[in-house]
């Protein structure tokens, strides 16, 4: 990323350092309450989990967010408030209309694929933040959801799976994956599995079945989030072939990465085609 | 159609610094999830929330945000785990294949009362702080001004686009697209709605990011405050004195081996 100001070297090292303590943060909370798994929560509420499933997961996406942030030129700055709007209208679209999916994040995706994973995690984050500030302050815990997203989709841009339509909702499905494993422990630990109704059913299936609450959570993001998530990957995959090939060659990170591939007249005669 | 909940009701809460308010949320949900026992949730709610939301003359706006974000989520908390949390033995009420355990009542109990302190201090938060007042209080100790933009932008953008995202559902339905119809079908809708949508709001961002890189916004120096917000001194101790307190209500009962 080309930072115009000089002598901020010892800046970018701060923010370096403060995106690697976030995201070190973040995986040091799964890894405990995942993988080392203290025995006190699989059977009281007493358990100090939810402290560190919230703490932690807010904690490391805010440092995250902070170190990203200054990477960020101002054309990418701009974007995101629209990525942020996107994703949160979007949202409410879905919901009206009543699809079983959430897509909440196709802003989020789109300004990763189009200015890098960094602008990828201040969109997700701050969708979440902002979520939280005008909906519902329940979407705050869930940031780092986003934080997931925007990595992945910027590294699936970046490896080229959005140059055609069908290697895109790969990625959305193994985004998704991870997505629902990561999501997992808060919607437990913070909301006990009921995050809202037909998950909590879902929840209470699973947990009727003998799983364990996180092991409950956990198959019913999976059930949901990789569906969801490659939906989202396919509908910005559709949307960049419709822009106009100006517009996505704006973007440093589009251009050094090619992430459309094929570029120049063909690629907009076709946009214009499929517009039309 | 505002897409902020501030309320203005020039209560003496209203008046707060917004930093303190802040400091004084987090203090509330460090405290409830650090103490994971039902009643300190109730203390809290009882000595803290309430209290302050009569202050603040927002009770009536307050209870109505929460209980629409709040009952759907307790109500699917209380009948899951109360019929199916995993560590349940103690059976209060069975019929046929259902039996409630009292754990899983009392699992519920101990996250339904730690989400209701959660949703009331974060939603109390928002009612009584303009979003702008804390971007600009946050802005002036240090927070990069790149956040206070996308924050303050989006809140204006939301309003805007959700017009927009309607115009464009209407002018389709007016060609003649229909809004009903199996789930796979609904979903072709959105890319009709979505490629004009998003088309549209991306031809603004660079006449916009060329005015604001005119105006010095990726400059790195530090900014001066065109709004003071207000501050004194009692709030400035307290800003301190809360997190120590929360600290010692935490660590004391550890420590002393109440808990």
């Amino acid at each position: 990323m080309p930072h115009s100001t000089n002598g901020a070297d010892s800046r970018r090292a701060r923010h370096i350092a403060l995106v690697i303590l976030g995201a070190l943060i973040v995986v040091a909370t799964y890894l405990y309450l995942v993988v080392w798994r203290p025995t006190e929560i699989a059977h009281t509420s007493t358990g100090r989990a939810s402290l560190i499933a919230i703490g932690g997961y807010v904690i490391g996406a805010v440092l995250l967010a902070v170190g990203s942030i200054h990477r960020l030129p101002t054309t990418t700055v701009a974007l995101i408030p629209v990525a942020i709007a996107l994703n949160i209208v979007v949202g409410q679209i879905v919901s009206v209309i009543g699809l079983p999916v959430y897509l909440d994040s196709i802003g989020t995706v789109l300004v990763s694929v189009l200015a890098g994973p960094a602008a990828g995690v201040v969109t997700g984050i701050l969708t979440n933040v902002i979520w939280g500030l005008t909906l519902s302050p329940i979407a705050l815990p869930f940031a780092v959801v986003q934080v997931v997203i925007g990595i992945f989709a910027g590294t699936a841009a970046r490896w080229g799976m959005f140059r055609r339509v069908y290697t895109a909702p790969l990625a959305g499905l193994v985004t998704g994956v991870v997505a629902a494993m990561v999501s997992a422990p808060i919607a437990a630990f913070v909301f006990g599995g009921a995050t809202g109704g037909g998950a909590g059913a879902i929840v209470g299936a699973f947990q009727a079945m003998g799983q364990s609450l996180l092991g409950a959570t956990t198959l019913q993001g999976l059930l949901s989030d990789p569906v969801d998530k490659a939906i989202t990957f396919t509908v910005v995959a559709l949307l960049l072939i419709a822009l106009p090939a100006r517009f996505l060659q704006r973007f440093p990170f589009a251009r050094a990465h090619r992430v459309f591939g094929r570029t120049g007249p063909k690629a907009a005669q076709t946009a214009l085609a499929r517009e039309g | 159609m505002s897409s902020t909940v501030y309320v203005d009701r020039g209560s003496p809460v209203h008046r707060l610094n917004p930093m303190t308010k802040l400091v004084a949320m987090l203090c509330v949900i460090v405290i409830v999830f650090a103490l994971p026992v039902w009643w300190v949730s109730g203390l809290v709610l009882a000595v803290a929330i309430i209290p302050v939301a009569v202050i603040s003359r927002c009770g009536r706006t307050l209870s109505r945000i929460s209980a629409t974000i709040l009952l759907p989520i307790l109500v699917v908390l209380f009948v899951v785990q109360g019929l199916t949390f995993p560590g349940g033995k103690t059976a209060l009420v069975s019929w046929g294949v259902f039996t409630v355990t009292s754990e899983g009542l009392h699992f519920a109990l101990g996250i339904g009362l730690r989400l209701v302190c959660l949703v009331l201090a974060s939603v109390l938060l928002v009612l009584t702080t303009h979003p702008g007042d804390l971007m600009s209080a946050l802005t002036a100790r240090g927070m990069s001004p790149k956040f206070g933009y996308i924050i303050s932008s989006t809140l204006q953008l939301i309003p805007a686009f959700r017009d927009r995202a309607n115009a464009i559902l209407l002018a389709q339905q007016a060609r003649g697209l229909s809004v009903k119809g199996s789930p796979l079908r609904r979903i072709k809708i959105m890319m009709p709605l979505l490629g004009p949508l998003i088309l549209g709001m991306f031809t603004d961002v660079e006449d916009r990011s060329t005015a604001m890189e005119a105006r010095g916004f990726g400059s790195t120096a530090r900014r001066t405050s065109l709004v003071p917000v207000p501050d004194s001194s009692v709030q400035r101790v307290s800003r301190w004195v809360m997190p120590a307190v929360s600290l010692a209500v935490i660590v004391v009962p550890f420590a002393t081996g109440a808990l």
